[in-house]
This record gives structure tokens, sequence and C-alpha cells, in this order.
């Protein structure tokens, strides 16, 4: 028999009862927890209070064509280069909240309730945060695509975020509502979906309450939009600006960095027009590593903060240490 | 007057009456900033294994001219800026971990301890109320696993008040490294300074309540079931690191076969003042590292940035820390 532990002394008489049936006598160890920590992350910019706000994280066997153009097996060589799990692909989604001190943003709004039990977690992890949706202001899509916009509504299909101004990107809205593009997209599904998804989602969102916003405009104090074109025709990143410090929220610029930044030529599944989004791609990570700027990517691991560099013929991304004590 | 927005008439009479009253922009009233991280936990399964990372905070500091015994503060500062770190500005977290085994629930090592909370402003000592936002229970742990004694390491065995921050919990220490510590001629030779205070340190920290609950523990061994002590010297004299193994899975707790990653996984060939036998420490760490690397073992650093757990590649004359992605929904 097994000595017996201080620990097991302590038990009294149920201990001895767990003897009788002879198994070893340890004291019931503590349950597992099985709950992540809520998946939320501050950080300023200037004066502004900044939080990372998780959506979740989806992993899924990888779809063929999911990098249209290379071959399946490069791309998955690349995920599992990335010690993502053999076939498969982890994509998270990472919606930021900024206070900017007169206003309470919320950029991008994940992908709503009832998809799945990793993600639409946006409101849970917000009220982990003390944050109640009442209280937020100004919602800003980057794009109209559903991972971002689809988490404007609530389960029962009321708006999640009753006082917020909504406000979308001028280029996307005319893109998306047009029956004209939607028409031209018949034979293609995913462009299809696509199209049915955003006229689902705002077809009784009440018209005083969307604003389209231009590219380059200031969108919410200390926010400007800028023009990514490509992802979608409306594509918008942001510049967030205080004091001296800027960083930039790259949105869809790339897809997962694993595969995409490392591989910026590489045509992600959703692209609209993928030649323009490489160019976007380019463009936007010369300037971000010229800059030393802070990135904040929907799709990278939360907390979704790093700094984009040169490497050989793509880039790479060196995440933010995590501050304990902001 | 601005325009009134949507938000200002749907205040009502009372905001509206006192802004107008005031003569100020009747917006609704800003939301505060919270000014405070999240809760600093964060969980990932082993196997069966659940872990949960609890971060203890962090050690801001001006950089101190020997942070590395053999590399220029010039180098240093290269090293940070080439990180996207602040130049001249040392930032040191610290990552206690808590393993339930399904048998035991064990805290690893246990960051600088209460009293440094008020101490250093809330920036570190954090363990204690990170684990209580994390649901653990202090009192619920069977064990404390030590890998070395430094007061980053062992301080958190107690309380702000000196009493057992985990009072049920058996302390097991490596028996090499508490027989160093404890040994009166390795006190009377050391040099003074930071290695004389550490001793001072390390019997004021294993007297009373705390040596009562010492079990010392052998490299090469389970400390507790899938628990495998691996000594990996130099950092400190018995500098002990940890295989957590549960079914296929493994993942190595190498407590601080590197201090920060940024400086000293990148430059393995750096000596921080920290280690104490420099030439040794270096050993271990380059053969460490070219072990996880050839077996793709994550590695969790007690002085990797929260939530420290990671890949190692080669990358270089060095090698490169690849975070493992955060999994919001374990």
């Amino acid at each position: 028999m097994t000595t017996l532990s201080r620990r097991t002394m302590l038990l009294g008489a149920a201990g001895a009862a767990v003897l009788a049936v002879d198994t070893v006598p340890a004291r019931a160890a503590a349950p597992a927890n099985g709950k992540q920590a809520p998946s939320i992350y501050r950080y300023k910019i200037g004066s502004l209070e900044c939080t990372s706000v998780s959506d979740g994280a989806r992993t899924f066997p990888m779809p063929d064509g999911f990098v249209r153009n290379v071959p399946k097996e490069q791309a998955l060589a690349a995920a599992e280069a990335a010690y993502m799990p053999k076939g498969m692909i982890t994509v998270p989604f990472n919606p930021q909240l900024i206070n900017t001190g007169s206003k309470l943003v919320l950029i991008d709004c994940g992908i709503g309730p009832g998809v799945g039990p990793t993600v639409g977690l946006l409101m849970a992890h917000l009220a982990a945060a003390g944050v109640d949706a009442k209280s937020v202001d100004m919602v800003i899509m980057s794009h109209l695509h559903p991972d971002h916009t689809n988490g404007i509504k609530a389960a029962d299909g009321s708006l999640a975020f009753p006082n917020a101004e909504i406000k979308v990107p001028a280029p996307d809205w005319a893109f998306w509502m047009s029956d004209e593009n939607a028409a031209k997209a018949e034979g293609n599904k995913m462009m299809k979906d696509y199209f049915a998804n955003v006229r689902r989602v705002y077809s009784d969102v009440p018209a005083d309450r969307v604003t389209r916003y231009e590219w380059g405009q200031e969108v919410a104090p200390g926010i400007t939009a800028i023009g990514a074109s490509g992802h979608t025709p409306g594509h918008t990143a942001f510049a967030v600006t205080s004091g001296s410090s800027r960083m930039l929220i790259q949105s869809d610029v790339t897809n997962i960095p694993e595969l995409f930044l490392r591989n910026p030529d590489w045509h992600v599944a959703f692209d609209v027009d993928p030649q323009q989004a490489q160019q976007t791609r380019h463009k936007f990570y010369d300037m971000a590593a010229a800059e030393k700027a802070m990135v904040v990517g929907f799709h990278f691991a939360f907390p979704a903060l790093g700094y984009v560099e040169k490497d050989g013929a793509g880039y790479r991304l060196i995440p933010t240490a995590w501050n304990p004590a902001i | 007057m601005t325009k009134l927005t949507r938000r200002s008439l749907l205040a009502g009479t009372a905001a509206g009456t006192a802004a107008a009253a005031a003569g100020v922009l009747p917006t609704n009233a800003a939301q505060p900033v919270v000014g405070k991280q999240a809760p600093g936990f964060y969980r990932y399964k082993v196997g069966s294994f659940e872990v949960t990372v609890v971060t203890d905070g962090v050690n801001r500091m001006k950089l101190p001219d020997d942070m590395v015994a053999n590399a220029t503060r010039d180098e240093v500062n290269a090293a940070l800026l080439a990180a996207h770190m602040e130049k001249d500005v040392f930032v040191g977290p610290y990552n206690p971990i808590v393993v339930n085994t399904g048998a035991k629930l064990v805290q690893i090592d246990t960051g600088t301890g209460e009293a440094a909370f008020k101490s250093s402003n809330g920036m570190n000592g954090q363990l204690m109320s990170n684990l209580a936002v994390a649901g653990l229970d202090p009192a619920a742990f069977d064990a404390v696993i030590i890998s070395h004694f430094h007061g980053d390491h062992v301080n958190g065995l107690l309380k702000a008040d000196g009493s057992l921050a985990f009072p049920n919990a058996e302390v097991l220490v490596p028996a090499n490294e508490l027989k160093y510590w404890m040994d009166d001629g390795e006190m009377s030779r050391a040099p003074k300074g930071r290695q004389e205070g550490l001793f001072k340190n390390n019997r004021r920290v294993f007297s009373g309540e705390v040596m009562k609950r010492v079990r010392t523990y052998e490299w090469d061994k389970e400390v507790i079931g899938g628990v495998t002590a691996v000594g990996t010297p130099g950092h400190s004299f018995a500098h002990t690191s940890h295989v957590l193994s549960s079914g296929n899975a493994k993942v190595f707790v190498q407590a601080d076969v590197t201090h920060v990653p940024f400086l000293f996984a990148r430059n393995p060939g750096w000596h921080a003042f920290y280690d104490q036998i420099p030439a040794q420490a270096e050993q271990t760490r380059r053969k460490i590292y070219d072990m996880l690397v050839a077996e793709k073992m994550p590695v969790q650093g007690f002085h990797y940035p929260f939530p420290a757990h990671a890949y190692v590649e080669k990358r270089g004359n060095g090698y490169q820390e690849i975070a493992v992605p955060w999994n919001p929904a374990i």
C-alpha cells in the first residue's frame, strides 16, 4: 500500500471509506476549472484606453482553395510549420474597443451569437471587461464580412448595441448593397452568400442608425479611416492617434499572419480582388515596418497586437509583450 | 451650439437640463477608463493536466549597466530596440504556473510575494490576487514546487503578514539547492552584495512553518506524478526545470534557463547578472534550447511575457520564441 500522506491522515473517516474500496487514499483532488480567462487585454495609445476583446477562434480542417494561388500541400506545410494541428487552421477574431475619453467606440463586432461554441464570445467578453453594451456610442465596421459585422445583432434580432451609431465604409456599403453587383455574383456561392448576409443583417436596421464614412475621415476622435481596398472593395484600416502615439488597425489586410504575412503574395479565398489585396498588403506593411508602428490584426492570435518586420520575401510579426500592469 | 445628437436627446430632461444649465455640450457622460489590466491568468491543457499560468506581474526598471556581464550597454539597448522594447528600460515579467494533474493541485514557483504588491505599487506580487480571480484557493493546493532559491521564485511562499501563502501545501525543493543555500560555509564564502543577500533572504523564507513543510526532491525523478525534475544548473547552484507529461503531451517548464527571451534566448551566449555560474548557465541554455528545437517541445518560461508559453526555433546565432496562440475557449 502507498504510504499515507499528511493530507490523507487529515481526511479522517471519509478517507478511511476510500481505503475500503482499495483505491489510492489521496484526498479528492481539486476539480479542473475548465474555463478560460476572459480574453480581454487593455493597452494605451497616448490617452486612449484600448481593449482587445476576443470574439473567439475557430479551428477547422483547411478547406480546398483556402489559399487560391498555391497548392494545398504548400499551404498545409505553412500551417504545420506554424504549429497548427496537422491538416487544420486556426482563425481568431479580435474586435477592438477604444475609449477615446468622449466616446466608447467598438471597431468590428464579431460573428454574433449562435454560430458555434468557440465564437461569438464578444458580448460575454465585453461584460467581463465591465462594458455595458448600452454604453457603446459607436460601432465602426472595417468591412461588411459576417465575422466583422454580424455581431451588430443580438440573438433575438435586436440591435446588440442599442445606443450606438453604426458606421460603415461608404464604398463597401455601395458595393454590397448594389443589386447589379449582387446579380453578377449569382454564380459564385461564397460571394452570393456574402451579399445575402449583408442584406439580411441590415434589412431591419433603421436607416438613420447607419452612417457611411469616407476614407481619410476622422471617423471618431483620434481614429482615421485608411482605404485598404482589395479584401473587399471598401475594406478599411484605421490609424489611431493620441499625443505622439500611433497604431494601425489593419483589419483584414492579411487573414492569419502565419500564412499571409509570411507569404504576402498568397491569396486567401475570401479576397474579393486578390491582386489589389496583395498590393495593399505590401503597401500597408512597408508603411508599418518603416514607421515601426504597432499593428492590430483582426485575425492575429489574441491579444492581436504586434510589430511587423520585413523578413526575406515576406514579413513576420513580433507580438507585443503582455503588460500585466498598465 | 453643436447639433444635438440622438444620444443627448435620449438622455432625457434631467441630463438635458443639467447640461444646458451648465452650458456644456449635452452628450452622454463618457465611459470612465478602467486603468487596470484584465485578470492575468490563462489556461491550457497538457494531455489531461490543466495548467493555469498566473502572472505575478512585472518588474520595470532602468537598465542596469551590468545587466549582461559580457555585452555592452549599447549591445543590450540594440537588442531591446530590435524587440520593439523601450531603450534603457528593462521589463522582466514573472509567470508562476498552477498544475492540476487530476490527483494533485500544485503551484510551481511563487513570484515576488504578496508584500511586494505594496512595495511595487501593484506592478508585481500579483500572484495571490490573480489566483483568486482564476478561482484557485491557496488552501486547496497540495504542493508548491520550487525551481530555485531566488526571491522572485520563493518569496511568494509567504503572505505579507509572514504567514503561509499555501497553508496546506508541501514545499518541494531541489535537494542540492536547499543544501547549498543552507550551508554556512557556502554563505561565508559568498560574495558581498547580491549573492550574500540571497543567502539571507533564503534563510528568512525557509524557516519556521515553511521549513516544517519542506520535502526535497532529486533530479531525473518525478516530483509528483507527471512532473519530472530536470537538472538545469548554472543560473543557480542547483537550478531545476520540470517536464510536465500527460498522455502524448509534454511541456518544458524551464524556470530561468533563460531570463527574458528577447535578450537571452536571442543571445544564448549572454550572461545575465542573475546567473550564478555564467559559463555553466550558458552551457545548460544551449543544451536545453537545442533539445526544445529538436523535439518541438513547447516551453513555459517564468520570465517570458505572459502567458509565457511558446515554441522555440533556431534563428541566426540564437533562438526565437514563437508564442503558442492564445486559445479563447478551452
